[in-house]
C-alpha cells in the first residue's frame, strides 16, 4: 500500500519538524502517491475507485497519527517547561540556602569575636578592620548593610582601620606601624615598653631579651574573624 | 492621555541600571522593579525614549536605539558600572544596546520578545506585517485584550478598567500602532543576528505561560548568546508582565541578586562571587558546569 510509506514519512516529519511541515508532507504525499503509485500511473485526469480509496484513506490515517504525535509533542513541551520551572526554583532555593548558611557562619563568627574580646579584654592590643564589608554581603540585605557600616564605624576610630585595645599604648609605636601595614593571622613578636608596670606584668610571656633595656619582646597572637560586618584581625598579647 | 509619562530616576551607588520598558508603554511598568533595585542600593533609571515611549510619535527603531544609547552614555559618564534591563520589546532593545555598548556590566532580559508568538496572539497576527504596507498603516491600531499580560485576576480587572478609561495603564498601552509593531519586528530581526556576538553577563526571566512571547524567544537567546555567566529563570505563575504579576517579587529579587553577583564577579575575577558553602549548591554548580553552560 503506497500510503503507508507516506504516512510514516509524515509522522516522522511531524515528530522532528512540527505540524505545518507534516501537513505539507501529507498533502504532497497525496499528490505524489496518487500520481506515481496508484494505477493508472502518471495520470492525474483519470479518477477511479483506487484513487478515491487512496485520497480518502491516506490523509485520514496520516491525520490521525499526526494529531496523536502533535498532542504528545505538546505534552512533552509542556512537561519540559514545567521541569525548567522546577529546576529554576531548586536553584533559587539552593542559592538562598547558601546565603542562609553564610549568614549563620558570619553570626557564629561574630559571637566568637565577642567571646574572644570579653575573654581577652585586658590583653588585646588592637583590632584591625580588613574591609568594611565582605564582598558577598553587597546588596543582599540593605538592613544588614547599614548595620555593618555602623558596627565597623563603631570599632574604627583613627587611624581609620585600627581600633586600639587596652595594651595598645604599651607597644612600641614602631611595632604598631609595622603591624598596621602587615598584620596577618598567626604569631607576632612585639616590643613592650619597659618600665611600664603593665608591661612588667606581661613579661611572664617574655621569650627573650634583645639586649635593649628599654623594651621587652613578647609573643602576640593574631586571629581573624569573618563576621557579617566584615573581616577583623584581633591582636592580643599571648598568655 | 491622563496619566503622566516621565523618567524614573533613583540615585544609588556606583552600579547604575538602565531599564527599558515595553513597546509604546511607559516607565510605569518598571516602577516596582526600579524601586526594589533602588532599595538594594542600585542607581536606577527608567527613561522616556522619544519615538518609543507612549505619547510620542513613532520613529524608526534606529532612533529608539540612539535614544537608549544616549541614556546609557549619560549613566556611564557618571557611574562606575552600568547594567541594562529590558522588558518585552525593551529586552530586545537592551540586547541591541548591549551589542552597541559591550562594556555594559550585565543585561537582564525580562519577558524577552523577539516574535509575537504567545498563545493569546490571534492567528491573523501575521497579516499586520502586510497591513503596514497598505493604507491601514496610519489608521489601524492593534488593540490589547484580556488577559493584558496578567495572571492575577484582581490586577487584571483593575487594568481592564484603566484601559477603558485611558490610552494606557501601568502595564502598557491599550493599543499599538502598526508602524510601532513594524519597527519592533525590524528590531527583533536585527537582534537575532547580533545575539551571538554578545558576551556580557546575562539574566533571562520568562514565564512559561507568557501569552505574548512564547518560551522559544528566551530559548533562542539562551542557546545563542556568548555569555559565560548566563542564568535563566522560568516562572509558572505569571503571564507576560512579570514585573507586575504574581511573581514580581521573585523577578525583582533575582534581578538584584544577579546584578550584584555580576558586579562582584567582575571585580574579583572569581566565578560566582559568593563563597559556596552549601554542598547541594556546589553539586548543582558542578552539574551545570558539566553540561557546559554556567547557568547557575
Amino acid at each position: 500500500m503506497p500510503g503507508a510509506a507516506f504516512c510514516v514519512a509524515a509522522v516522522l516529519i511531524e515528530y522532528y519538524f512540527g505540524l505545518a511541515p507534516a501537513l505539507t508532507m501529507m498533502l504532497a504525499g497525496v499528490c505524489i502517491g496518487d500520481y506515481l503509485f496508484v494505477p493508472p500511473y502518471a495520470v492525474f485526469g483519470f479518477i477511479d475507485r483506487s484513487d478515491v480509496l487512496f485520497i480518502v484513506s491516506y490523509p485520514l490515517v496520516a491525520l490521525v497519527f499526526i494529531t496523536l504525535v502533535e498532542r504528545l509533542r505538546r505534552a512533552q513541551f509542556r512537561a519540559e517547561l514545567i521541569a525548567s520551572v522546577a529546576q529554576s526554583r531548586y536553584e533559587m532555593l539552593l542559592r538562598h540556602d547558601n546565603d542562609r548558611m553564610l549568614a549563620r557562619r558570619a553570626v557564629d563568627e561574630t559571637h566568637r569575636l565577642l567571646r574572644h574580646l570579653s575573654q581577652h579584654r585586658k590583653s588585646f592590643v588592637l583590632i584591625q578592620a580588613l574591609e568594611r564589608m565582605p564582598a558577598w554581603t553587597h546588596g543582599t540585605d540593605a538592613g544588614s548593610k547599614r548595620e555593618a557600616g555602623a558596627s565597623v564605624l563603631a570599632v574604627a576610630p583613627p587611624p581609620a582601620e585600627i581600633a586600639p585595645g587596652p595594651r595598645f599604648d604599651d607597644v612600641e609605636p614602631e611595632d604598631i606601624r609595622r603591624l598596621s601595614n602587615a598584620l596577618w593571622p598567626g604569631s607576632h613578636r612585639v616590643r613592650l615598653r619597659a618600665g611600664d608596670p603593665i608591661a612588667m606584668h606581661a613579661s611572664s610571656g617574655v621569650q627573650g631579651d634583645t639586649g635593649d633595656s628599654a623594651a621587652q619582646l613578647v609573643d602576640c597572637i593574631c586571629e581573624r574573624f569573618t563576621t557579617h560586618a566584615g573581616d577583623f584581625l584581633v591582636l592580643r598579647v599571648g598568655e | 492621555m491622563k496619566t503622566s509619562v516621565r523618567t524614573i530616576f533613583n540615585e544609588g551607588d556606583g552600579h547604575a541600571v538602565l531599564m527599558l520598558h515595553g513597546l509604546s508603554s511607559s516607565p510605569l511598568e518598571l516602577r516596582y522593579l526600579a524601586r526594589f533595585l533602588s532599595d538594594e542600593g542600585f542607581t536606577t533609571c527608567v527613561p522616556v525614549l522619544n519615538g518609543y515611549t507612549a505619547g510620542s510619535k513613532e520613529q524608526a527603531m534606529e532612533h529608539w536605539l540612539d535614544a537608549a544609547t544616549r541614556e546609557y552614555d549619560a549613566l556611564a559618564a557618571r557611574y562606575e558600572r552600568v547594567s541594562i534591563c529590558g522588558l518585552s520589546i525593551g529586552a530586545a532593545l537592551a540586547l541591541a544596546l548591549v551589542h552597541r555598548r559591550p562594556q555594559a556590566q550585565a543585561v537582564a532580559l525580562l519577558s524577552l520578545t523577539l516574535a509575537y508568538d504567545g498563545w493569546a496572539i490571534p492567528w491573523y497576527r501575521f497579516l499586520l506585517n502586510w497591513a503596514y504596507y497598505s493604507p491601514l498603516r496610519s489608521r489601524y491600531r492593534y488593540r490589547e485584550s484580556a488577559p493584558y499580560g496578567l495572571r492575577n485576576d484582581a490586577l487584571r480587572a483593575k487594568i481592564a478598567r484603566a484601559m477603558e478609561r485611558d490610552d494606557f495603564s501601568e502595564v502598557g498601552p491599550s493599543t499599538i500602532s502598526l508602524p510601532a509593531l513594524h519597527e519592533a519586528s525590524r528590531l527583533a530581526a536585527s537582534v537575532r543576528s547580533q545575539v551571538r556576538a554578545i558576551r556580557n553577563d546575562c539574566l533571562i526571566i520568562h514565564a512559561i505561560d507568557d501569552e505574548t512571547s512564547s518560551p522559544r524567544n528566551p530559548r533562542f537567546v539562551a542557546s545563542s548568546i556568548g555569555s559565560t555567566f548566563l542564568r535563566t529563570i522560568w516562572l509558572d505563575d505569571s503571564y507576560h508582565m512579570i514585573t507586575s504579576d504574581n511573581e514580581r517579587e521573585i523577578v525583582a529579587r533575582e534581578t538584584a541578586l544577579f546584578l550584584r553577583e555580576s558586579e562582584i564577579t567582575s571585580r574579583t575575577g572569581d566565578a560566582g562571587g559568593k563563597p559556596v558553602v552549601s554542598k547541594a549548591l556546589a553539586r548543582r554548580l558542578r552539574q551545570l558546569a558539566a553540561m557546559g553552560k554556567g547557568r547557575a
